[in-house]
């Protein structure tokens, strides 16, 4: 069989949903040849450009902006000037225009793991898992606007149309498998977020490296199976007529690549009809892992699905997989954007993905995944030390801060246990070692075996890069 | 010589009236043709053979060749260069004797154009000289180079070739020893016009006359569906959609809240019609960077401007709080805007220059701030368009109405005055009554009679018998925010006074939202009993100095007119209540800025601000009355005669007069409403602000002032403006309109041509059509392309006419086979020894399939259909659909493109994103493409309805209808083995299996 995860129980299931079983065993068996032709063409440059760290990787996108200061940042001194002004040369340019007192963290910090790591009790599970973690508190980035911040996240470029960085992977690294597309992105089942697919577009790559929304609950992808049932014995007959017509169209036009790529195309069309149900099927997990996962708690269970679902697309050779926490801008709020009442904001979100996380972490590492994935936890920016309030007063949100907050690495062999970079005595500005998306971007290609200087499309007049034209690999977290 | 040249500077300022003398300006002509000149043949020397050496801040002997100051000064060894003296000049003497360049010695044919430049002058051209070099190109770049119009290679008269473009292709071809491909079959070369041309399949009716004669007329009958494609009304859709992709048209807003933009389809149109009518190529340029400028009046021009604003734009960005951080999103719009414009119609990547002087192309960063000068009152905006005959029709009927009204006016006049001389005995002659812009008698309701501006009671007020209530000091009313401005005003009430110790309440409040400015009718307040004209801080009052109140509960009607020129007049029951007196300026109460207090002075309720009594009646005037229109007012209103009463005391000849006139102004209005303006989504200039050259592109950075201009590299028009930093937006988008469309700028005739080949072929002349810079490719046929530019240019820049030329072409006639031996040396297929297979896009495929399923609607142009649901909270968000009936089965220009909400079907087979530039889309051949084909509800629909066609056309037997079947599916048609293998199929299968196959074979899917 040239597919592993073929088996009886697919079979099936795919009956069940009205294609012939029949006509895919037939299919797989007949083009077992064909499949070894490989005509998945890539990126003209050649991977790796040096021995990469690690293959593939899971991104854990918090949509709105994560207050480092909560979190991962601890700073002993905003806890002694709570209820203070800022003091500072530097007048702050918020995106609400409101300054109030600066405001102590809201969860208590401590020390975790082995390596003393600061976390606070807002990630609690996550603190268990603490020395795997590679926290770089020094990041700042170019604007407090969500959207333009969140597409540089992803992009590198404060604007539409440029490509996310899972794009980049998918064209300049190829995929691992022909079944399952190459770049998988699972939104918060609550909604997407603002911009929609721009966050996980192309941009001027080609279309066949945009993500692919796979969903963790319900139908996994769209158009897996005809919108109407047909017969099974119907469905076997129409590809083999397809086939034939497809044959003969080539041997009256001569031999081409493109013709040919497109009858191969059918072939992993139809692989993926299998792939696809079978990575989505979390019910092949056992109990235990459920249990881990969260999915059965009512907070948990939505994220829980999708870090599971992330585990068992890397597992089969995705290379790039993008969680969203959260989406866009609603009222009532689903996303970290908390200007009104931090407590409440981020209690809500983190315990919905704290645990589910842990237990990816956890469960990645268990099954020696975690060697060769990088494990991305990312937020377009962080958020203000002092309250979004009158100025005399401290109330209970924050604004939007660009100037400095907070991301961690996993995997990948790095320094876990450990921070990188700091931002000033309030945790306003990052100050020390500080971290641009491009250092970020530049830092995530190296693992992966890529300069980030050569890894380029040309469009319009320039050799695009993921990096622009900056970016430094930040050296000193790498073990 | 000298001397002669300075005899003849006399001569021509002695003779010159004023400015600049003709002969000046040869001069000056003649100096900047050796400047060119030294960029084009002198540069490229120096910089290839001598600037690696001699040039930076140590250069070897001292030497600077790459500025002519240091040039002339020379080096170590001493002066290099005499201009008009070669003998003596060093340099020369060290190249002819082969010491210089060290490594190889200079051609000849370079030694004789360095003698001829020291001879004439040495003039220098641009500093430091910017040739191409081994990274970077220069001024002599292959696309700078003025457009010439090259002979035709001796490869014309050979029999292959129907026009010049087949004399070019063939001498390539031989060249690289292959050949032409024979023609394909005529059927095939119907169905490759047919979608390349149109972007449909040709109708079962084209392809079965085509096919039933044989092929001795072929000529004539090609050159008939020829004529009937280029004049059909999807040629227009087929180019226009892409011409979008270019342009990076989409019809949302794009970011965080990305918007619908419902007014953006009017700029597809004009496209699409601009392409049907073969608009002059210069001028469909011209209009889209500034039609509104060119022909103000015109709304297909200002529509055109629907260019300059495809883009995205950043709603939440240019809304945020921070002023630098605006800025900064206003430099990134700017950058989309310039470089779409540079990559559009020149081919140039300007904006690479915004940071830094462009690393490959001659491009300063001073030349990309003069484009964004130039562009810099570009704003994003929705602007209501109105033809001139509209106008025309517009101002007639206001005139008409005029007219109408002024009749009406004075019927009424006459019925009025008649009851009021009968209550009153008074004369005849007043004024008729003025309709003032609100009015509150809270007979039965305390709604606004004309207008919305309802009050609102507060508790404690409230109405009754005809009187609003303040009988308690907490009772008010007040209306909602007033949209409409006022300023001059007349203020009205009737009022009942509860007692006369009251101070500071009022009867009748205009004010700011905020209470902070306000107007008002004020009792008692600075002096007791007496009625007084209130303000914030008493800016506008005075005291009238009239008479006191002297009586509770009987009505009293009190009116305060505000003139323009700042007098203020109160007058009491119809007479001028004290004196008039002048202040500053009515005080201006913008739209949605204000609203109507009723018993409250001003802002929040406070006992000593509100009044006690009952009010009975306010109105107000949107300007001040006379005092004779006031005294109609209030006599009318004592008197109880409201126009209806007027009315019915008319003769019965004069009431019919009354009605015909009233229906008729009724209806003028109803037609003055339809002739009004539509909005479109387009340029809305805003006053252009001096711009800056920005250090690292960074607003907070800014340097040098500069005024609108070009790019110097670009050879013909001047690149200066000649216009002040302060120039106005008008002057600076017209200039730049006319320098991208010069008839000497060489790019502008270039690039369009290359994109028609492009889509005619799959791949340009040039590869890459967006950039014809260093980065860009090289032309595969230079002298083609430039043949064909001239072509356009003398064809009064007609592109139908390159069309034309093109699918008459022997080239564009070749077969599509592949051969091998071809195949080896030309893989790319660069040489055209045949014409490449084309894959139907995304749009070419939709409406094929709804063509051949019969359902295609083939309206044309206006409101996109919308294959999504939306549903705004905070951002707006798109649900796509898969929506069933005709008005959704229109071609796929006609989708409403979304930023966000991209349609995946689209998408699988290329659709490019919308927030950027598309000049060449991707083919991809993907499984999730194939499944897309197999699987969409779509496309499972058009294979049913196309059953549905075909036993309808065809006929129930599976033969029949598999012949059928394919003629619409292939434009051709079916062979025996076709039919054999089909006719089983459909047997076992259902005719809809088989149409679904058919729709994913490669013969469908792909154009030979």
């Amino acid at each position: 069989m040239p597919d592993k995860s073929f088996d009886r129980r697919d079979v099936l299931s795919f009956a069940s949903r009205g294609i012939g079983a029949l006509a895919l065993t037939d299919l797989l068996l007949r083009d077992s040849h064909a499949a070894q032709r490989k005509t998945t063409t890539t990126a003209q440059v050649s991977w790796p450009h040096f021995p990469p760290r690690v293959r593939r990787v899971i991104q854990v996108v918090l949509c709105g902006g994560l207050s480092q200061v909560d979190s991962f940042d601890y700073k002993p001194l905003l806890q002694r000037y709570h209820g203070t002004p800022l003091v500072s040369q530097r007048r702050p340019d918020v995106f609400f225009g409101q300054v109030g007192l600066l405001r102590k963290n809201d969860w208590l910090f401590r020390r975790r793991g082995q390596s003393g790591l600061w976390i606070s009790d807002l990630f609690p599970h996550l603190a268990q898992v603490a020395d795997e973690l590679t926290v770089i508190n020094s990041m700042y980035a170019e604007t407090s606007n969500h959207t333009p911040a969140t597409f540089q996240q992803n992009t590198g470029f404060r604007l539409n149309g440029f490509p996310t960085c899972g794009a980049w992977l998918s064209y300049g690294m190829g995929n691992e498998t022909d079944e399952l597309p190459s770049y998988v992105v699972i939104p918060d089942p609550r909604g997407v977020p603002a911009g929609g697919s721009i966050n996980w577009s192309n941009g001027f790559l080609s279309a066949r490296h945009q993500g692919v929304v796979l969903r963790a609950t319900g139908q996994p992808l769209d158009e897996l199976f005809p919108a109407k049932p047909i017969p099974s014995g119907t469905e076997l007959a129409s590809r083999r007529l397809l086939a034939g017509l497809n044959q003969r169209h080539l041997q009256r036009r001569g031999t081409s690549d493109a013709l040919l790529a497109r009858m191969r195309s059918y072939e992993l069309a139809a692989k993926m009809q299998v792939a696809v149900p079978t990575v989505a099927d979390l019910e092949r997990e056992t109990a235990l892992t459920h249990r881990q996962y969260g999915l059965a708690g009512k907070t948990t269970s939505d994220f829980g699905r999708a870090c599971l679902l992330a585990r068992r697309l890397v597992e089969r050779g995705v290379r790039f997989v993008q969680l969203f926490s959260g989406g866009a801008f609603v009222s009532p709020r689903i996303n970290w954007d908390g200007h009104e009442d931090m407590i409440r904001n981020h209690g809500r979100e983190a315990a919905r993905i704290d645990r589910p996380l842990a237990a990816l972490l956890r469960d990645l590492r268990q099954r020696g995944l975690l060697d060769d994935t990088l494990v991305l936890f990312t937020s377009e920016f962080g958020r203000t030390p002092f309250a979004q309030s009158g100025a005399s007063t401290l109330g209970t949100g924050r604004d939007h801060n660009q100037n400095g907050f907070s991301v961690w690495l996993a995997g990948a062999g790095l320094r876990g246990g450990m921070t990188y970079g700091s931002t000033d005595d309030v945790g306003w500005q990052s100050v020390d070692q500080r971290v641009h998306w491009h250092d970020f971007h530049a830092t995530v290609l190296h693992l992966l075996g890529i300069d980030h200087r050569r890894l380029t499309f040309y469009h319009n007049g320039i050799q695009r890069r993921l990096t622009n034209v900056h970016g430094n690999v930040i050296k000193d977290i790498l073990s | 010589m000298k001397n002669a040249h300075a005899i003849l500077l006399l001569v021509m300022l002695a003779n010159a009236p004023l400015g600049v003398s003709s002969t000046q300006l040869a001069a000056s002509q003649a100096l900047s043709e050796n400047a060119v000149r030294f960029d084009r043949e002198v540069a490229p020397i120096l910089a290839t053979h001598c600037l690696r050496c001699h040039q930076g801040t140590s250069p070897k002997g001292g030497l600077d060749l790459s500025r002519r100051a240091t040039a002339l000064a020379g080096g170590e060894s001493g002066s290099s260069i005499t201009p008009g003296n070669p003998a003596t000049s060093l340099l020369l003497q060290r190249v002819d004797a082969g010491e210089m360049p060290p490594d190889k010695p200079l051609s000849a044919a370079a030694r004789q154009r360095l003698r001829d430049w020291i001879t004439n002058g040495a003039t220098w051209g641009t500093a430091p000289i910017q040739p191409t070099a081994a990274r970077r190109a220069g001024k002599d770049w292959w696309s700078l180079q003025p457009l010439t119009r090259p002979g035709l290679p001796a490869t014309q008269h050979d029999d292959w070739v129907r026009n010049p473009i087949d004399a070019f292709i063939l001498r390539r071809l031989r060249d690289a020893q292959l050949t032409p491909t024979p023609s394909i079959s005529p059927l095939l070369l119907m169905r490759r016009l047919s979608f390349d041309l149109l972007g449909l399949p040709p109708t079962p009716e084209q392809v079965l006359d085509f096919a039933s004669h044989p092929a001795d007329d072929l000529e004539n009958r090609l050159e008939r569906t020829l004529d009937r494609l280029l004049s059909s009304r999807h040629f227009g859709e087929r180019w226009a959609r892409h011409w979008l992709d270019i342009v990076r048209f989409g019809e949302s807003q794009g970011f965080e809240r990305d918007k619908l933009r419902p007014h953006s389809y009017h700029y597809r149109d004009w496209v699409v019609e601009a392409m049907n009518q073969d608009m002059p190529y210069n001028l469909f340029a011209r209009l889209q960077i500034a039609g509104d400028v060119l022909a103000p009046n015109d709304p297909q021009a200002v529509i055109a401007t629907g260019f300059l604003v495809a883009g995205a734009y950043d709603e939440v960005g240019q809304a945020q709080q921070s002023q630098a951080m605006r800025a900064v999103v206003r430099q990134d719009e700017l950058e989309d805007v310039v470089g779409t414009l540079g990559q559009t119609f020149l081919g140039l990547t300007v904006q690479c220059a915004r940071c830094h002087d462009h690393k490959f192309d001659p491009i300063g960063q001073q030349e990309y701030y003069r484009l964004t000068a130039a562009m810099a009152g570009v704003r994003h905006g929705v602007r209501h368009v109105i033809s001139p005959a509209a106008k025309q029709r517009q101002h007639d009927l206001n005139q008409e109405l005029t007219h109408l009204r002024r009749q009406l006016q004075s019927l009424e006049k006459t019925a009025q005055n008649r009851l009021l001389t009968a209550h009153t005995g008074l004369p005849e002659n007043r004024p008729v009554r003025v309709q003032p812009v609100t009015r509150w008698d809270f007979d039965e309701n305390q709604n606004d009679r004309f207008g919305k501006a309802h009050a609102i009671q507060h508790p404690a007020a409230r109405r009754d018998d005809g009187a609003l209530i303040l009988d308690r000091d907490t009772g008010y009313a007040a209306t909602h925010p007033i949209e409409f401005t006022l300023q001059a005003k007349t203020l009205e009430a009737w009022v009942r006074l509860a007692n006369l110790e009251q101070r500071g309440g009022s009867a009748l409040t205009v004010q700011y939202l905020d209470g902070q400015k306000f107007d008002a009718i004020v009792f008692g307040e600075q002096q007791p009993r007496h009625w007084m004209a209130g303000s914030e801080g008493y800016l506008r009052s005075r005291p009238f100095s009239a008479s006191a109140e002297t009586t509770t509960n009987a009505p009293v009607h009190v009116a305060i007119t505000y003139q323009t020129d700042g007098t203020v007049t109160a007058y009491r029951n119809g007479k001028p209540y004290g004196r008039a007196y002048r202040t500053s300026k009515p005080l201006v109460f913008p739209a949605g800025k204000w609203m109507v207090l009723f018993g409250l002075r001003h802002g929040a309720p406070e006992a000593e601000k509100q009044m006690q009594g009952l009010l009975d009646c306010a109105q107000i005037y949107n300007r001040a009355l006379t005092p004779a229109e006031v005294e109609t007012s209030y006599l009318l209103e004592t008197h109880r005669i409201s126009r209806e009463r007027a009315v019915a005391a008319l003769s019965p000849v004069q009431q019919n007069q009354y009605a015909s006139l009233r229906a008729t102004i009724q209806l003028r209005e109803k037609s003055l409403k339809e002739v009004k303006a539509f909005p479109v989504y387009a340029v809305a200039p805003r006053p252009a602000e001096v711009t800056h050259v920005l250090a690292r592109g960074n607003p907070t950075s800014p340097g040098k002032v500069v005024s609108a201009g070009g790019v110097a590299a670009v050879p013909g028009p001047s690149a200066d403006f000649g216009l002040a930093p302060q120039a106005s937006d008008s002057a600076r988008r017209n200039a730049l309109a006319q320098w991208v469309t010069d008839n000497r700028n060489p790019l502008f005739s270039r690039v369009i041509v290359n994109r028609l080949w492009h889509y005619h072929f799959g791949t340009g002349l040039v590869s890459t059509p967006n950039d014809f810079g260093y980065n860009g490719g090289r032309p595969s046929h230079p002298e083609l392309l430039d043949w064909l530019a001239s072509e356009l240019v003398t064809s009064n820049w007609s592109l139908k006419h390159v069309h034309r030329l093109i699918v008459t072409s022997a080239t564009y006639r070749q077969d599509s086979l592949a051969r091998p031996e071809c195949l080896r040396r030309d893989a790319d297929n660069r040489l055209l020894w045949r014409r490449s297979p084309q894959r139907l896009e995304a749009e070419a495929l939709r409406d094929t399939l709804l063509c051949a399923a019969g359902q295609l609607n083939r309206q044309l142009g206006g409101p996109p259909y919308q294959d999504f649901t939306t549903f705004v909270s905070n951002s707006q968000f798109y649900r796509m659909t898969d929506p069933v009936g005709a008005p959704f089965n229109r071609r796929t220009i006609y989708r409403t493109w979304l930023r966000s909400g991209r349609n995946a079907f689209l998408d699988a087979f290329d659709c490019p994103d919308p927030a950027t530039t598309a000049p060449r889309r991707a083919v991809t051949t993907t499984p999730t493409q194939s499944l897309a084909l197999l699987n969409n509800s779509f496309v499972l629909r058009m294979a049913q309805r196309m059953v549905e066609r075909i036993t309808r056309e065809a006929g129930p037997r599976p033969r029949e209808q598999a012949a059928w079947a394919i003629l619409l599916a292939y434009s051709r048609t079916a062979t025996e083995e076709d039919l054999t293998v089909a006719a089983q199929f459909i047997r076992e299968h259902g005719l809809a299996a088989y149409c679904r196959v058919l729709f994913n074979t490669n013969e469908f899917l792909y154009i030979d």
